[in-house]
């Protein structure tokens, strides 16, 4: 079992001026359910009230299925209610102890694996044993959904009345109704050395700031301890942790340098030089970093090697961000374009051209579900990233965003200037209105969410602020990840333990589960070079992979759809046929002669005539 | 004499008293033969071998009397009775086969109770060792006795409160079924046997229909034939007059068949002609006359038929278009993968469409002409062929108000291609006529002719889309269509008519229309008069037809296309206007005969921007940008009025990124390899496409490759290439037990490690399959395990079996 320590951080403010709980609970519309006041009002205009129904086939396998699905869902939802289940005979009613309480199926069906080994297998043996294997894999899915019990802690919000508005609370407004704790991480740090850049460890701990002018302080933001704080008496670009709060890089005019955490010089690392951006990528042990010339370097801090250095030639650009999913690096350039780009590979994996103007910030979420693009052209849009695919939602805002960042619960945060917007469900749902507003007197210049917190720190022209943003943060946390409440030797042990789980450069590609999936391109060469040889019987294997393409689009889907609406439309021009009523001419019937008709003089018909 | 004669009698006695008793015993012995006369010689088939074996009962006989012997004599017999033979001894290698037979057996017997515990023990998830645990810790006396020990008061007392669940048998109602179970069984069973059958029967069915022998098919109808006649004759007998109808329609069957000119060379008549054919000249010409008969008359029921149907297909079919919900994400056209295949199929349609309502309307274009202007020229045929084509410019001339109204609309559409200008083309041509004039040859004139009724036609269905916008009976929109294009020179010109067609656009449109009109009403009048002069209209038809009959070779039935096909979004804007309308207000539109008003913005070609529609966000305005704008926050979305941003957006952008993508998926493409030799057996150089033979043969195509990742996707790129530095870490090979790709891959789908799954679930799948206990001796298995009730009731066969055989 994972250890769970206290609650982080999830702070409730329940604003007592205002309190009203209604929680309008919005149902998740699918694209094929036919909204209620938009069915009517179509229904209006085309004045057929009928719902459409597409027919789906169903073989056998399926059906039974979903039956099964449906029954376990029953099942579930009587334990729920403490009723006795009704397909089963009256003895088990009187049973003292039932058993193990029923899991719940949707998240069962959220932690499946995917569909298990089939009976491709014909050894007894092996196909027993794998059998058990299979066993063993459903009960690791049913234990995991059982552990979710665990995770006690919720997601922060607010609430406000029905004609309130989230916007209108304020952080005063906030810090008055909180906790005393939860009061101390809304604070303001006014520094003088310029703009500054600013970030958080994985565990959501410590912050590094690093101001323009040299300015760099590291301190656990808590307990607002100072673990340095020096002037490294150059410009500073930009500023990363390592994978522990014991090493942090700092991008600076000429060379990048690493510091301890006592602000002592490590290492001066001049084969990356003139850096703008940089990313840490902690899985890989990399810290990627993009330069003025548009030459990217990938460094393996954990043997100190470059494993990747190319240029992109994209010119300058300073906007760059880290693909959490699967740890490629997404480079947005003056063209509008974001490319995706692995430290093996010296080409973009993928180009996406998000906006006809330069571009000014991205953003990808934690779950590498969704990417969040902004321009100059003053357009937000989001790109569902996984499926490269989009733009999903297309935004218009005021002005042109300074910086853009994911938190934790999906939430996005939008810099503009002064104002800081976050907007909520942008991704799932078009929204229009902002979740939190926050209006600053300075400029603000990158911010991130703390993880497991609900805070958002936002590094400005004149220092540092942190807002509190209800339910921006994962409530809860697993402490073999990354733990806020880490001790020195918990530490120790993980940075151990991550060594030997590190994943090698190479593996850096669009979909992370490539290295689980069998070469088939090479397997078929193999084949064939075997099939040539003389006496050599060629193996007969079924090439076809498990994944099924995903760029591929449901077109039998949309065809559907299509074809629908098209009878539809038929439909109604008939109708409109019959309203206008034209009156066809009673046609005298034909005398047939049989096979003898061919022979018969046709006449020019009168028809042409009438037409003009 | 006494003597002599009682010693016969009592020979004869004797002899028969002997023949008596020796018919006793049934069994036929070979008598010996006697001897009536003295002989040397002596038959070797006569000897007999004389059985020296002494019988035992003979000699018991003696002994029976004596009481005494009794028991010997008993005894003596019964040994006789059961007395047996020993069979010879075997060979010794036949002995040593089945004695090693026999051992196998044994051996077999005796390994195979292992097979359980072997089959089990390489099944079971992990095996200990030693396998014996025998706890050596000796139990003292009392200890084993304290567990029957008696329950304690408090124990007693807390069974009173709660006393142990009892399990509750219920008297279950006896249910009563509808059938008992052997009904069910037999039911089910009949059923099955049905279900079976039907199988059977659809699947001979399927197979019979799926013959395509025509061998199989005569015979089969032959059968078909013979099994109505024999019903034919059956029906003779008891229903004459049913018979006669019978007949009758056989006959007609046949009759149809025959008729249907399906043996014009199958037949047994012209499948001798054939083989004569080859010789003999005359035959052939038979036979090719008969072929001609039947090619002619089988055309012209086709062209007739085709035409019908063209015709019924035109009226029937309503040309639609997809409505285009712009709330629906899948329904919306995304710039690259717009829904092209439908759209395609519209395209093609309405294009079909367009070419028989041209055909009709040329045809009628060409009465018209010939009605109206017919009077000039009706003296000679030639005479009457140059007429026409005079007729024809005149009319082009005399429609140039209208092809300057189809210029605009057409030049609204704003397609990039530059298209044919049916004014313009009118100047190249005028100047021919005098030219045609001139010329008295009869192939010219006609090629003249030939020549120019391409644009002609393509007038006239101007004029007939123009007429149909006007009247409005048609219903059937489609913002799509696709028209013949011809690529001239003037493309330049034609842009510039562009910019100054919108200019006029407005103006004029009006005017056209109205002109248009009066038009129309004049061919209506001259349409009126046309049917009183029937009789001039008769002389036409003449013309007419002659002019068909040369034409003849241009006016196949196939479609010739020799031009691009272009589709464009243009056609008709009103159509992209009328397609989001409700129908109503298209009929009413219709109905009341008012000229739509053009939507320029709507040819602009959708491919070639982003689609999406921006949401305009509820954001604030920062301080620093034009000046302190506070927000009310209302529900209402806040769309700015004057996007400035549209000036910084580059068109180029797009295009460029979009050609990029094109050299991407250009660059993977393998090309057609050409092994043709240009000019070899043809004319060859530059503008010679090669025959179509010569491609089909010499140029070969390369399979086709997987579909992109980012083939529908839009403004996306995703780069197709083989990683070698991750193509070490791959699998390139299923290994053994597997037999699909598919089903390894699910094998590994599941992390193992702590990080990812529970801990327990962890433990359960990393647990060893072998645990030795530290410092323990491990002993070889014995026959102990037989026993173990664990292996007693393993009952995987399959398994056994196979590990058995090992």
């Amino acid at each position: 079992m994972k250890p769970k320590a206290m609650k982080a951080d999830s702070i409730k403010p329940k604003l007592k001026e205002n309190l009203m709980i209604q929680k309008p609970k919005e149902k998740k519309k699918r694209y094929f359910e036919i909204d209620a006041n938009n069915a009517n009002d179509a229904s209006e205009k085309t004045g057929s009230q009928k719902e459409e129904v597409y027919n789906v086939k169903f073989n056998k396998r399926l059906m039974f299925q979903l039956k099964h699905k449906q029954k376990k869902q029953e099942e579930y939802a009587n334990a729920q209610r403490n009723e006795p289940v009704p397909n089963k005979p009256v003895k088990n009613r009187k049973k003292k102890y039932p058993g193990k309480a029923p899991v719940n199926p949707y998240k069962l069906e959220q932690l499946s694996r995917g569909e298990g080994v089939g009976k491709g297998v014909r050894h007894p043996l092996h196909a027993h044993k794998l059998k058990k294997k299979e066993k063993i894999y459903n009960y690791a899915q049913e234990q995991t959904a059982r552990a979710e019990i665990l995770l006690t802690e919720e997601q922060g919000y607010v609430e406000v009345e029905d004609d309130g508005k989230t916007t209108e609370i304020t952080q005063d407004l906030i810090r008055d109704s909180v906790d005393i704790t939860a009061a101390t991480k809304i604070f303001d740090l006014n520094m003088d050395f310029g703009p500054y850049r600013m970030k958080y460890t994985r565990n959501g701990r410590h912050l590094l700031l690093g101001g323009k002018k040299g300015h760099l302080a590291a301190f656990d933001w808590v307990t607002k301890k100072l673990h340095c704080e020096i002037n490294v008496m150059e410009s500073i670009h930009d500023v990363s942790w390592l994978h522990v709060e014991t090493m942090m890089a700092v991008a600076q005019k000429e060379w990048l340098y690493i510091y301890d955490n006592n602000g002592i010089e490590i290492h001066c690392v001049k084969r990356m030089d003139k850096i703008l951006r940089m990313e840490f990528l902690p899985y890989h042990f990399l810290l990627a970093g993009v330069n003025e010339f548009g030459f990217m370097s990938w460094l393996d801090v954990s043997i100190g090697e470059i494993v990747g250095h190319y240029n992109n030639h994209l010119g300058r650009t300073s906007v760059m961000t880290q693909n959490p999913y699967n740890g490629t690096l997404c480079i947005g350039n003056s063209q509008g374009v974001v490319s995706l780009w692995s430290p093996t590979v010296k080409d973009p994996l993928a180009k996406i051209l998000c906006h006809k103007s330069p571009l000014t910030a991205i953003a990808v979420d934690d779950r590498g579900m969704y990417m969040a693009t902004s321009g100059v052209d003053r357009s937000l849009k989001i790109y569902d990233i996984r499926n490269l695919d989009g733009p999903v939602h297309y935004y218009k805002l005021r002005c042109a965003p300074v910086d853009l960042t994911f938190s934790q619960k999906d939430m996005l945060a939008v810099g503009l200037d002064d104002v800081l917007e976050v907007y909520n469900n942008c991704c799932t749902k078009t929204t229009v209105k902002p979740y939190m507003r926050h209006r600053m007197g300075k400029n603000i210049c990158n911010f991130k969410f703390c993880p497991y917190e609900d805070v958002l720190g936002i590094g400005t022209t004149k220092g540092f602020t942190s807002i509190i943003i209800p339910g921006s943060g994962e409530p809860n946390f697993d402490a073999l990840e990354s733990n806020p409440f880490q001790t020195k030797k918990q530490r120790k042990e993980a940075e151990v333990k991550a060594l030997l789980e590190k994943i090698p450069p190479e593996l850096i590609t669009l979909n992370p589960f490539e290295v689980a999936e069998v070469d088939v391109p090479t397997m078929k060469e193999q084949m064939e070079a075997k099939k040539k040889l003389l006496y050599v019987r060629p193996k007969k294997v079924d090439l076809t992979p498990r994944r099924k393409n995903k760029g591929k689009t449901n077109i039998a889907r949309k065809k559907i759809i299509k074809e629908a609406s098209r009878k539809k439309y038929i439909e109604e021009a008939i109708e409109v046929q019959k309203a206008l009523e034209t009156p066809v001419q009673p046609t005298k019937p034909k005398i047939s002669y049989g096979v003898l008709d061919r022979f018969v003089s046709n006449p020019k018909k009168p028809k042409n005539k009438n037409k003009k | 004499m006494e003597d002599v004669e009682e010693s016969e009698f009592v020979a004869s006695e004797h002899d028969k008293l002997v023949h008596a008793i020796s018919k006793l015993d049934k069994t036929q012995f070979i008598t010996e033969p006697t001897r009536s006369e003295p002989t040397n010689l002596n038959s070797e088939f006569n000897l007999i071998k004389t059985k020296p074996k002494l019988d035992l009962t003979n000699v018991v006989k003696v002994l029976e009397d004596t009481s005494h012997h009794v028991q010997i004599s008993k005894k003596l017999r019964k040994s006789q009775d059961n007395k047996q033979v020993l069979a010879k001894p075997l060979e010794k290698p036949q002995a040593e086969r089945i004695k090693r037979a026999t051992g196998y057996e044994q051996a077999k017997e005796k390994v195979g109770r292992w097979d359980p515990v072997v089959a089990r023990s390489r099944a079971v998830d992990f095996v200990s060792f030693p396998l014996k645990r025998v706890s050596n810790k000796m139990q003292p006396t009392h200890e084993f006795l304290s567990k029957f020990e008696l329950k304690s008061n408090l124990e007693m007392e807390l069974e009173e409160i709660d006393p142990p669940n009892v399990p509750v048998e219920e008297d279950e109602e006896e249910k009563v079924y509808p059938m008992t179970y052997e009904e069910m069984l037999e039911h089910r069973q009949h059923s099955a046997k049905l279900r079976a059958q039907q199988s059977y029967k659809a699947a001979k069915a399927k197979r019979q229909s799926k013959i395509k022998s025509k061998k199989y098919h005569r015979i089969l109808k032959k059968e078909r034939l013979k099994l109505q006649l024999k019903e034919f004759e059956e029906l003779q007998k008891k229903d004459p007059e049913e018979a006669l109808k019978k007949l009758e329609a056989l006959e007609k069957a046949r009759a149809l068949e025959r008729h249907t000119l399906r043996h014009k060379n199958t037949g047994k008549w012209a499948k001798s002609k054939l083989v004569r054919a080859k010789y003999d000249k005359e035959t052939r010409q038979e036979l090719a006359e008969q072929l001609a008969v039947s090619r002619g008359l089988t055309k012209k029921t086709q062209a007739n038929d085709s035409t019908d149907e063209e015709n019924d297909e035109s009226e029937k079919m309503p040309d639609i278009t997809l409505s285009q919900d712009p709330m629906n994400p899948w329904m919306m056209k995304r710039s690259d993968n717009s829904n092209v295949d439908a759209e395609f199929d519209f395209g093609y349609k309405k294009y079909v469409q367009g070419k028989t309502n041209k055909k009709d309307d040329s045809d009628t274009d060409d009465e018209l002409t010939q009605h109206t202007y017919g009077d000039k020229g009706s003296k000679s045929l030639d005479m009457l062929l140059l007429g026409n084509s005079i007729n024809r410019i005149s009319q082009e001339d005399s429609d140039d108000e209208t092809e300057e109204t189809t210029k605009i609309q057409r030049e609204t559409t704003k397609t990039q291609i530059p298209k044919a200008k049916n004014g313009d083309k009118n100047k190249p041509q005028s100047p021919n006529k005098p030219k045609s004039t001139k010329q008295n040859d009869e192939p010219t004139i006609i090629e003249h002719i030939s020549k120019k009724s391409k644009p002609v036609k393509r007038k006239n269905e101007v004029n007939n889309t123009i007429s149909s916008k006007k009247t409005k009976t048609a219903v059937a929109t489609s913002s799509w269509s696709v028209e013949p294009i011809n690529v001239l020179p003037e493309t330049k010109k034609a842009k510039r008519d562009v910019s100054e067609a919108f200019e006029v656009l407005e103006k004029n449109i009006a005017n056209k229309v109205a002109s248009k009109i009066n038009k129309l009403k004049k061919d209506i009048k001259n349409l009126e008069r046309v049917t009183k002069k029937s009789k001039k209209i008769e002389n036409k038809q003449e013309e007419r037809d002659n002019l068909e009959y040369l034409k003849l070779k241009k006016q196949k039935v196939k479609p010739v296309i020799d031009e691009e096909l272009i589709e464009t979004a243009a056609n008709a804007p009103e159509d992209v206007e009328v397609s989001n309308k409700p129908l109503c207000d298209i009929v009413k539109i219709a109905q009341s005969d008012v000229p739509v008003q053009e939507n320029v913005d709507a040819n602009i070609d959708p491919t070639r921007f982003i689609q999406a529609k921006p949401k305009y966000l509820n954001s604030i305005v920062p301080e620093g940008e034009g000046g302190h704008d506070l927000l009310d926050d209302d529900d209402e979305q806040v769309v700015p009025k004057v996007n400035i941003e549209e000036v910084f957006e580059e068109d180029d952008v797009v295009d460029s990124f979009r050609q990029e993508k094109e050299d991407e998926i250009n660059k993977d493409k393998i090309e057609d390899i050409d092994l043709s030799l240009p000019g070899w057996g043809s004319w060859g150089g530059k503008g010679v496409k090669a025959p179509k033979k010569k491609k089909n043969r010499f140029i070969s195509k390369p399979a086709p490759k997987f579909p992109r990742r980012d083939e529908n996707k839009g403004d996306i790129i995703i780069k197709e290439f083989k990683d070698p530095k991750l193509a070490v870490h791959k699998v390139t090979n299923v290994p053994f037990p597997f037999k699909s790709v598919k089903d390894y891959e699910a094998s590994i789908r599941v992390p193992l490690g702590n990080t990812f799954i529970t801990e327990k679930a962890h433990k359960k799948l990393i647990k060893p399959s072998v645990f030795t206990k530290a410092g323990a001796i491990i002993e070889a298995m014995d026959e102990d395990e037989l026993l173990d009730k664990k292996n007693q009731t393993f009952g995987n066969e399959k398994l056994m079996k196979l590990l058995g055989q090992k």
